[in-house]
């Protein structure tokens, strides 16, 4: 038997325990190889070429956007700091961190990210692997925006206040810290309650729960003025709720905004006590944080499976009835897309939390909030379109979903086509729906708006639906990404497909905004709806003729269609 | 007064027929050419075994049978018809277990075959009562309530052929049906896909299980490097391998697994090179 002893291990490296390590030092370096080779091998195919150029324009919008901010969070620091009004800070650092966080989340289903699972196999420690789930994806849309946010907040107090600079570096260091850790915990665990069908049942219920809260708030925020003529006296004066303001007003400084804004105030004031014990407290919420994320990541790195698996007696009962009637193949295929749809915590979310943000986005043009002085009309319109924001994913990758079910659209003896029809047929009635409900919270938050302006909202759907629906399909057989049901961070995302359908969205919302806003200036609002319907009638056509030739389209692009959506995750 | 033939003699006439048939059948992609030249015949009725190396086209071919991927050259005919992805009336005689697949995890066992039903063209009552059977056949009715992603894999492969066999197809395509399939499940497969070769239905099966092939199908082919080296029955290939073996002795009767190995010439007795580190 030939001697084994010292051959196997030959060439190994030692193995380490933290994640600088030696061993960890070259997975990081094989790390970096095959990141590089996947960006270079982008370019042998000319769609990974179109991908690459298409992130590179995103990441350019992305940082305009962040720089815009950066600029005008330093403004306002500015300001702020110039007038000895640092007790206001605390707004902007509330603002940042809210904005850190939303942009990721509304981002993450969009952007590529490298699941670090697969590295489960290999000989990964748990520091290496803490360290890279926080390294991998670092330059995204929200460090973007939320770091030249910071950046400007330290340039506008520098520029006031010279010397609080060094206090200010401190504070905001710790702040964007606990933005990046808070983000991928709030990611992580949410990803740990979608998969699971009793959380996915508690949140969903929180939800529903938000959204009726928000609506049972209606009277208590109401103020004494409505704008719109639609009149409703009646609630509390904002004086009766000061309690309430000062309560929060007190809780918020104990948050890390709030502390990292104190920081900056205690420094005015050379407190420095004041000024460690509040570094020390946002320290604690950054290792918070930091640990919230590391159960999450420990439980992943243990190996820990997200599927679900009913116990015996729930796989017994009786087996739920057939959704739509009829055995035809569209009813089959509409069935099969609201199975799903209400099965993938993600999409859902995606298509209805805009109607949760059209209360709020409701009671800011209900309180005055975005400085309209005068009654708005178009205020309905505008929530409306906000609504349905969520949809960008459903019907620009309709094809995503289907993974490695993509085959069958193939092989079933229908056209391809038919099915295309069945999706648009769901998406279609589900958007009509977010519609009305974005439309009823808007008017509940607003006051019922005019016929007209009613008349030029539902010009502009059914113009803007079909226009969707076509562009949909088409951006759908030609830039299809497989979209993981279960997670709502770690998706294979495509820029290319989310710069085109936000591009495609922001020109039908542009020329909706263009054909009410004339007609309003002109006080002939009443035009708009027939001029939208008659745009209509090219959009339906449009729709049409994309449909007729779906078929040649898909086969056209079968080869890549499968090989993009039953590829290995 | 009209007379139906007994069922066995229509079997019987169609066995001549041709079920699969292709005529120099090609796939390049770019300056690779995965498959060249294929042309075989299936007859109706046969268990047809399709074997090869990894990466010989295998699966590429099935692809292309079946509509997933298009030729580059050559003619497909599937039960005397022209065939091509557009050719919908032959894809609702055919059933397919598509490499990967195919399944959407999102549904339960049941919603997977009734959607799958329905899209064949199937009414809702015979719908549900193959479900039934199919879930019952495939040991799966106690996992009925259960999502396809948390399916295990040999789950996943029943129900992929439960799929495939729901519309009572005429041709069947399997590639790889057996891989992670438990001995008992394997058992009745075998047992089932026999049935269906009784009553008329051609089978196409693709796997590296070679004693699986030997003991089911009654002719083979090989491809190797994307062009067909062997086509025939069993025994005639087994024949053609003998008389070619030098060291064969006369009456020994060889395996499908000699019979491949030496076809695709690796069967030679060169040694193997060993692996510096674990030798």
């Amino acid at each position: 038997m030939a001697d084994l002893s010292g051959s196997f291990d030959a060439g190994l490296a030692p193995t380490g325990a933290g994640p600088l390590s030696r061993l960890a030092r070259v997975q990081y370096a094989a790390l970096i190889a095959m990141r590089t080779r996947i960006f270079a091998n982008n370019f042998r195919t000319s769609a990974g070429a179109f991908e690459f150029g298409a992130r590179a324009i995103s990441y350019f919008i992305y940082s305009l956007m962040g720089f815009g901010l950066g600029v005008g969070a330093g403004s306002v620091a500015f300001s702020l700091v110039s007038h000895n009004h640092l007790h206001s800070l605390f707004l902007e650092f509330w603002a940042i961190c809210i904005l850190w966080q939303a942009i990721s989340i509304a981002l993450a289903s969009l952007q590529e990210h490298f699941d670090l699972g697969n590295l489960l196999r290999f000989p990964v420690n748990f520091g290496s692997f803490y360290l890279l789930h926080l390294l991998f994806g670092l330059v995204d849309a929200s460090t973007l925006a939320g770091g030249l946010s910071c950046l400007g907040l330290l340039t506008g107090i520098t520029l006031a206040r010279p010397d609080l600079f060094g206090v200010t570096v401190l504070a905001l260091l710790e702040f964007a810290a606990f933005n990046i850790l808070l983000v991928r915990a709030i990611l992580a665990w949410l990803d740990r309650w979608l998969a699971k069908r009793r959380s996915r049942e508690i949140i969903s219920a929180v939800f529903l729960l938000a959204t009726v809260s928000a609506q049972l708030l209606n009277p208590v925020l109401r103020e004494d003025q409505p704008f719109t003529h639609h009149h409703h006296a009646g609630g509390p004066r904002t004086g009766e709720l000061r309690p309430w303001v000062n309560a929060v007003l007190t809780t918020q400084a104990w948050l890390p905004p709030g502390l990292a804004s104190a920081v900056v105030g205690e420094a005015d004031q050379h407190d420095s006590t004041a000024i460690a014990a509040s570094l020390g407290i946002l320290g604690i919420f950054v290792l918070g944080a930091g640990g919230l994320l590391g159960i999450r990541l420990r439980a992943e790195y243990r190996g820990e499976n997200l599927g679900e698996a009913p116990s015996r007696s729930k796989n017994e009962k009786r087996e739920a009835a057939w959704l739509i009637a009829g055995s035809g193949p569209i009813s089959a295929e509409i069935e099969k897309e609201l199975r799903t749809l209400f099965r993938s915590m993600p999409q859902l979310y995606a298509v209805f939390v805009p109607m949760v943000m059209v209360v709020i986005i409701g009671s800011l043009f209900r309180t005055g909030a975005t400085a309209v002085a005068h009654p708005f009309r178009l205020a309905i319109p505008i929530c409306v379109a906000y609504g349905l924001l969520g949809f960008t994913q459903l019907i620009y990758n309709n094809l995503g979903a289907e993974g490695k079910g993509i085959q069958l659209v193939f092989l079933f003896p229908v056209p391809v086509r038919t099915v295309i029809l069945a999706k648009n047929l769901f998406h279609g009635a589900l958007y009509i729906f977010v519609a009305l409900v974005s439309g009823v919270l808007a008017s509940l938050r607003i006051g019922r708006p005019d016929p007209d302006v009613i008349a030029a909202t539902i010009g502009w759907l059914t113009f803007a639906l079909p226009a969707n629906l076509a562009a949909g399909n088409v951006i759908s057989l030609t830039m299809a990404y497989r979209v993981n049901l279960g997670r709502i961070g770690r998706q294979s995302g495509s820029q290319a497909n989310a710069l085109l359908s936000m591009l495609i969205q922001t020109t039908i919302l542009g020329i909706g905004v263009g054909v009410i806003s004339l007609c309003n200036i002109f006080d002939r609002l009443w035009l708009a709806a027939p001029i939208l319907l008659a745009l209509a009638v090219v959009t339906v056509l449009a729709w049409l003729t994309v449909l007729r030739n779906v078929d040649a389209m898909a086969n056209a692009r079968r080869d890549t269609l499968i090989a993009k959506l039953v590829k290995t995750e | 007064m009209f007379c139906r033939a007994p069922t066995n003699l229509v079997i019987l006439a169609q066995m001549d027929q041709a079920a699969i048939q292709t005529h120099g059948l090609a796939r390049r992609f770019g300056d690779l050419t995965a498959v060249e030249d294929v042309t075989l015949t299936v007859t109706q009725g046969q268990f047809f075994g399709f074997l090869g190396p990894n990466g010989a086209g295998k699966s590429t071919t099935i692809k292309m049978l079946t509509g997933l991927l298009e030729p580059s050259a050559g003619t497909i005919e599937i039960l005397g018809q022209p065939f091509s992805s557009t050719a919908l009336h032959l894809k609702r005689q055919i059933g397919v277990v598509p490499e990967g697949m195919a399944l959407l995890g999102r549904l339960t066992a049941t919603e997977y075959l009734r959607f799958v039903g329905r899209m064949y063209g199937l009414d809702r009552a015979t719908v549900e009562r193959r479900t039934e059977e199919l879930l019952e056949f495939m040991q799966l009715a106690n996992e009925r309530r259960k999502m396809v992603t948390d399916f295990s894999h040999g789950m996943q492969k029943k129900l992929a052929l439960a799929a495939a066999v729901i519309h009572g197809p005429k041709v069947l395509f399997l590639d790889e049906p057996f891989e992670g399939v438990d001995a008992i499940a394997a058992g009745m497969l075998k047992t089932m896909l026999q049935g269906m070769i009784q009553h008329g239905a051609t089978i196409f099966l693709t796997t590296h299980v070679l004693e699986i092939v030997e003991r089911l199908c009654s002719h083979v082919a090989i491809i190797h490097q994307g062009r067909l080296v062997a086509n025939g029955s069993i025994e005639a290939l087994r024949a053609g391998v003998a008389s070619t073996l030098p060291g064969a002795e006369s009456g020994q009767r060889l395996t499908l697994e000699e019979i491949f190995l030496s076809i695709v010439g690796a069967g030679g007795g060169e040694p193997v090179q060993e692996l510096s580190w674990l030798t």
